[in-house]
């Protein structure tokens, strides 16, 4: 009992004790600052001019080999993709070694090997490190390229295009590179199934022998192994190959765009639109620039608590992250704003991030922003030296980028020096809100009415996920749809081939209005081809007649008659009443030329081609079979003009279907004609289209 | 970014102490509070990580509430009793910090790592959002736009996105592992701001939490430290919930589809397998570094390389400190059929099952796994993280030092029993992932 009672006291005693301790509404201040040491690392050349980076490092007993080619991008064209074949190539085999082999000596000492097209890297435990250089050497100097190998890979990469087009980040991502770039540029061009199909075996071959020199290339090796063990294994390993010189890539540097350009990938089924908002930048690492613009893009996006992450995360809800990066390069770098948020925020995201943009580009940052943001970058810095592999970075970099050799040692200095007028000044340079590709992947039906106030136009240019424009109202046609197929259904659903033949005349009477005036039309055809025409437009102030035989025509215009000729008589002679049941027998060729939208359905659309070459268009519906538009060229006085002829509204009549509302439209004036009768096989004479 | 969900909990990297490798040594204590604390030194670089593993996970939630404990994460970022809203990351990149935090069906777990100096700030900023939170409207609103955005993000706008919400769901009939962290969107509108109160004062208590702490620190002057911050908070005095519930046999085959905006079928096997740490949990993962470690491995030396029926193919056990799953999947290479690749995936593991391993295997097999334990704790983020699931999963945090151990028990024959045993049809989910233009109408 009295025991308990003590150390209840005691407990208490403790308690209060400590809690007059802490005084928690104070942020406590931090100790004295730790020394940030950057590691020291040793540089060797070999004779073939291989650059070896050694940084020992005895936390683990593990070794890491880096082997890095130092070359300008290449324009791939037509092939775009065995750069990268070529890279996965070298993991494949090698004269004395099939993949089969490789991957089992490789996994049998618990090592990491892996290849691409600008680096080899190799890791294991010490202990395996003479056997994991075999390998790498093996893998680098005296690869083995198979043509099976290289189908095996050119099949996967298909594969991986055909799983990235229902990936939105991944269409977002080649899109803008597309667009910023061009596809043109080495950094712009585009892999399609195309491209991959056409990768030979003697490109990779090539790049291989063009680039894989020591003289192009750095090792960075990382571990438990000291200078004197790093340099007697390269020079083992790596000493007998060849240096060669390797060429020189020269590439246009493409430019921020003049104005805000705004460019969509419509993906109906998204539920969110995937933003990339950017342009290429001119900004070289190591340059005066370089320190300043960066820190404008930290505060910008580029932490969790940058302005754009702040405001549209924590502020907005509209997303579940935000960002921007800015990054340097030796041919040209980029700006890009990324993010994704729901369909319902795409635009209104977008004018968040163009504000911040200006606002940073206008406004000085306050000193508590600035300083924070140094310690923050300080902080980073602190934290990339518990890798060694950040030490072997710096040295390639330095070496890379021709840096000053103390450039990174000197780093947390220049990072300190820079005021907010070099901020400023750097975010003027670099922050461009009125000179952007705004890429959008998302749901067009619901975003794309928002984004045209983004366009200066008022345009949006539509990519498809290779990154080619086009027109949205253009669709490709699926795969085993012909011309002949479209046609037959289309006879199908009017009523069948039977029934077409069976009508021998015909006679259809149209009402409508134009211009304030009744509008009465009326129309017989007898077979193949006769036509009688009548129209009357406002109760006789105007009216017209046509009349045509099948071989001549004449066109009464109030009580003026005149041959038909030329063109004209052409088209007239090609409208016969079972045309569409054979083409070629009036002369026309046929053709299925693209899936339009027309009037909210997709619709094929057939170009006819009289055997003078006359040609007309018809459109289709995929979804009803029916026709609904024809486009005819029609001269006149005044010369050629466009005539566009809606049809809707199909009926029935004695087992054959036809539209009962008829509309054309002749440059901006439009006839909306509804049909009152349809009579057919009613004998009419033939008299009755004699010219006379 | 922040707030990450694990998807995939691989049984959480931990190093083997080989004879040439240091062993990682700890300071271990308890707190009058029940507060347990791990301190690991390691001056090599002049930084600190602080970890706080809270034991609640998707798995102590109400089904009617299910995304609450991943939602809750995202509010212990809006600001505690001296640390306004907005702050928190402020104060955090400020002092060259860089902080996140992540929640599984079994702990939500945060961390911070600054450079060493700034140890004590850390400790007070944690030590205040679990003594005093500040749950406000504002706050939660915002976060349940964002965590919405978030699934989206994750799941419904991604290919395959939502497959192991389906695997998991027809997987568990009764266990709270039948949903995800990151639960239902519906459920977290309808929390009310005292539920959210409720759940702090339960789950975030001292008894509950467990400290780690690695990098370049005074053990003396970090547990002064640790006792001045978190001495005081009060023990929590409401029921801790665990489930208890032990989920049936499968009892024979589940198989469905799900139609997906994909190009690429996907094929998914999920075996029910015993809890992490079980002797079985561990000849299982031995046998996932036959199946799918390195392109030496059966998986893909068969299904990728030899036959090219898939991209990608591979196996991982998804353990839990309740009994996990043990995933095969393949994802098909263009024109082949999700069945054929099922064919050729389940021709893998009749092998297992059938035949013992090679003695040339087995022995690749320990060696990856050597190296894999040894690369591991490479970080003092990653050392005070594994120190803190050994001891709250296993209660020993010294298996950072002798896990290897239990991996190099399992012989041969143990990988062809654990497949016979456990790798069965009547065990098993199957799942087709198949594009949406083949769903028949």
């Amino acid at each position: 009992m009295k025991n308990k009672f003590f150390l209840m006291i005691f407990l208490l005693l403790v308690s209060v004790a400590s809690f007059a301790q802490v005084d928690r509404s104070k942020k406590p201040e931090p100790g004295p600052a730790p020394e940030i040491k950057l590691g020291e690392y040793e540089s060797i050349t070999l004779k073939n001019g291989l650059k070896v980076f050694v940084v020992s490092n005895n936390k683990l007993p593990v070794v890491a080999f880096n082997l890095v080619i130092d070359r300008d991008p290449i324009l791939e064209g037509n092939n775009a993709g065995y750069v990268d074949a070529a890279g996965q190539l070298l993991r494949t085999g090698t004269k004395t070694r099939s993949k089969d082999k490789l991957d089992e000596e490789i996994d049998f000492i618990g090592a990491t090997l892996s290849t691409s097209s600008t680096n080899v890297y190799a890791s294991s435990l010490k202990k395996h490190v003479n056997k994991l250089l075999d390998l790498m050497s093996d893998v680098v100097l005296n690869p083995n390229f198979k043509q099976e190998e290289l189908d095996k890979i050119k099949k996967q990469t298909l594969s991986g295009l055909a799983a990235a087009k229902d990936d939105p980040t991944a269409i977002s991502n080649r899109v803008a590179s597309a667009v910023f770039y061009g596809k043109d540029h080495p950094y712009g061009e585009v892999e399609t199934e195309a491209t991959v199909n056409s990768i030979t075996l003697d490109l990779c071959n090539q790049y291989y022998k063009t680039y894989f020199h020591p003289n192009a290339a750095y090792l960075a090796i990382v571990g438990d192994i000291t200078k004197a063990e790093a340099q007697k294994l390269a020079e083992k390993y790596f000493g007998k190959w060849k240096p060669q010189d390797i060429p020189k890539g020269e590439f246009a540097t493409p430019k921020a765009p003049l104005v805000n350009k705004v460019g969509l990938v419509d993906r109906a089924n998204s539920v969110q639109s995937v933003l990339n908002l950017g342009y290429p930048v001119d900004l070289k690492k190591g340059s005066e620039d370089a320190i300043p613009a960066s820190m404008v893009n930290t505060i910008l996006g580029g932490s969790f608590t940058s302005r754009i992450n702040k405001n549209l995360r924590e502020t907005h809800g509209f997303t579940y992250g935000a960002g921007t990066s800015l990054r340097s390069d030796k041919l040209v770098g980029q700006f890009s704003a990324s993010t994704t948020v729901r369909n319902s925020a795409t635009d209104s995201a977008i004018t968040e991030i163009l504000n911040e943009m200006k606002k940073i580009r206008n406004e000085k940052v306050p000193d508590s922003e600035l300083q924070l943001t140094k310690n923050y970058l300080t902080g980073n810095f602190a934290r990339s030296l518990e890798r060694p592999q950040t030490i072997a970075n710096f040295a390639i970099d330095i070496e890379r980028y021709n840096l000053p050799k103390d450039y990174y040692k000197n780093y947390l200095k220049n990072l300190n020096a820079a005021s907010s007028d070099d901020l400023l000044a750097a975010a003027k340079k670099y922050i461009k809100p009125n000179n952007m590709y705004l890429v959008v992947v998302g749901n067009a039906e619901e975003i794309a009415k928002n984004l045209t106030r983004f366009s200066i136009t008022g345009k949006i240019d539509y990519y498809d996920i290779y990154g080619d424009k086009y027109d949205p109202n253009v669709k490709k046609i699926p795969e085993g749809v012909t011309v002949d197929k479209v046609l037959e259904k289309y006879v199908d659903v009017i009523g069948g081939k039977e029934n077409v033949e069976k009508v021998k005349d015909r006679t259809m009477k149209l009402k409508g209005s134009a211009q304030g005036m009744d509008v009465v039309v009326e129309i017989s055809q007898k077979y193949p081809n006769k036509i009688y025409q009548t129209v009357d437009v406002g109760g006789g102030v105007f009216k017209m007649n046509t009349v045509f035989d099948g071989a001549k025509g004449k066109m009464i215009q109030m009580g003026q008659s005149q041959d038909i000729t030329g063109d004209a008589l052409e088209d007239l002679k090609g409208n016969a009443m079972d045309g569409m049941l054979d083409y070629s027998k009036y002369g026309y060729k046929t053709e299925l030329a693209a899936v339009e939208n027309v009037n909210g359905q997709d619709a094929y659309k057939v170009v006819l081609t009289s055997s003078s070459g006359r040609k007309s268009t018809q459109y289709y519906s995929v979804e009803t079979g029916f026709m609904i538009r024809t486009i005819n060229q029609i001269s006149t006085p005044q010369g050629e003009a466009t005539q566009t002829t809606d049809m809707d509204d199909y009926r029935e009549v004695e087992g054959m279907k036809y539209p009962f509302k008829i509309t054309q439209s002749f440059g901006p004036q439009s006839i909306e004609l509804n049909v009152n009768s349809i009579e057919i096989n009613k004998n009419l004479p033939d008299a009755m289209f004699e010219i006379k | 970014m922040k707030s990450k969900i694990i998807l995939l909990l691989f049984l959480f990297s931990a190093a083997f102490i080989y004879a040439q490798t240091k062993k990682i040594d700890f300071v271990q204590y308890k707190l009058d509070n029940g507060m347990n604390v791990i301190l690991h030194q390691d001056d090599s670089t002049p930084i600190v990580a602080i970890t706080l593993l809270y034991h609640v996970g998707s798995k102590n939630e109400d089904p009617q509430r299910t995304g609450f404990a991943h939602f809750f994460e995202h509010l212990m970022f809006e600001g505690s009793k001296n640390i306004p809203r907005g702050e928190f990351d402020k104060i955090s990149q400020g002092a060259g910090g860089t902080n996140n935090a992540n929640t599984s069906q079994d702990r939500t777990f945060y961390y911070q790592v600054f450079p060493s100096n700034q140890l004590e700030l850390g400790l007070w900023m944690e030590s205040d959002r679990l003594m005093s939170l500040k749950i406000d409207s504002v706050g939660v609103e915002t976060q349940r736009k964002v965590v919405k955005e978030e699934r989206k993000q994750r799941l419904d706008n991604q290919p395959y996105g939502t497959i192991f919400e389906e695997t998991f769901k027809r997987a568990y009939k009764v266990h709270p592992y039948k949903w995800l962290p990151i639960g239902s969107a519906q459920y977290i509108d309808k929390a009310s701001l005292q539920e959210f109160v409720d759940f702090h004062s339960t789950y975030y208590v001292p008894q509950n939490v467990t400290l780690s702490i690695a990098g370049d620190i005074n053990i003396a002057k970090t547990k002064e430290l640790v006792k001045k911050y978190f001495g005081d908070i009060p023990k929590g005095t409401k029921e801790i919930k665990r489930p208890n519930v032990v989920e049936p046999p499968l009892g024979g085959e589940v198989r469905d589809t799900v139609y997906d905006n994909i190009q690429l079928p996907l094929v998914l096997h999920a075996y029910r397998v015993p809890a992490q740490g079980t002797p079985d949990a561990y000849a299982l993962e031995m046998l996932t570094n036959i199946l799918a470690a390195g392109q030496s491995s059966r998986l893909y030396k068969e299904v990728v390389d030899k036959q090219q029926k898939a991209v990608a193919a591979g196996s991982f056990p998804y353990f839990l400190e309740d009994p996990g799953l043990f995933v095969v999947y393949g994802i098909a290479n263009m024109g082949i059929s999700a069945n054929d690749l099922e064919k050729s995936i389940q021709s893998e593991i009749d092998k297992v099952k059938k035949d013992l391993i090679s003695k040339k295997e087995f022995e690749k097999m320990r060696n990856q796994k050597e190296t894999e334990f040894v690369s591991s704790n490479s970080t003092d983020l990653g050392v005070a993280e594994n120190l803190a699931n050994y001891f709250v999963y296993y209660g020993d945090a010294n298996l950072i030092n002798t896990e290897l151990g239990r991996y190099m028990k399992v012989t041969r024959e143990d990988l062809k029993r654990v497949a016979n045993k456990y790798l069965n049809a009547d065990n098993r989910v199957v799942l087709y992932y198949l594009p949406k233009s083949m769903k028949k109408n």
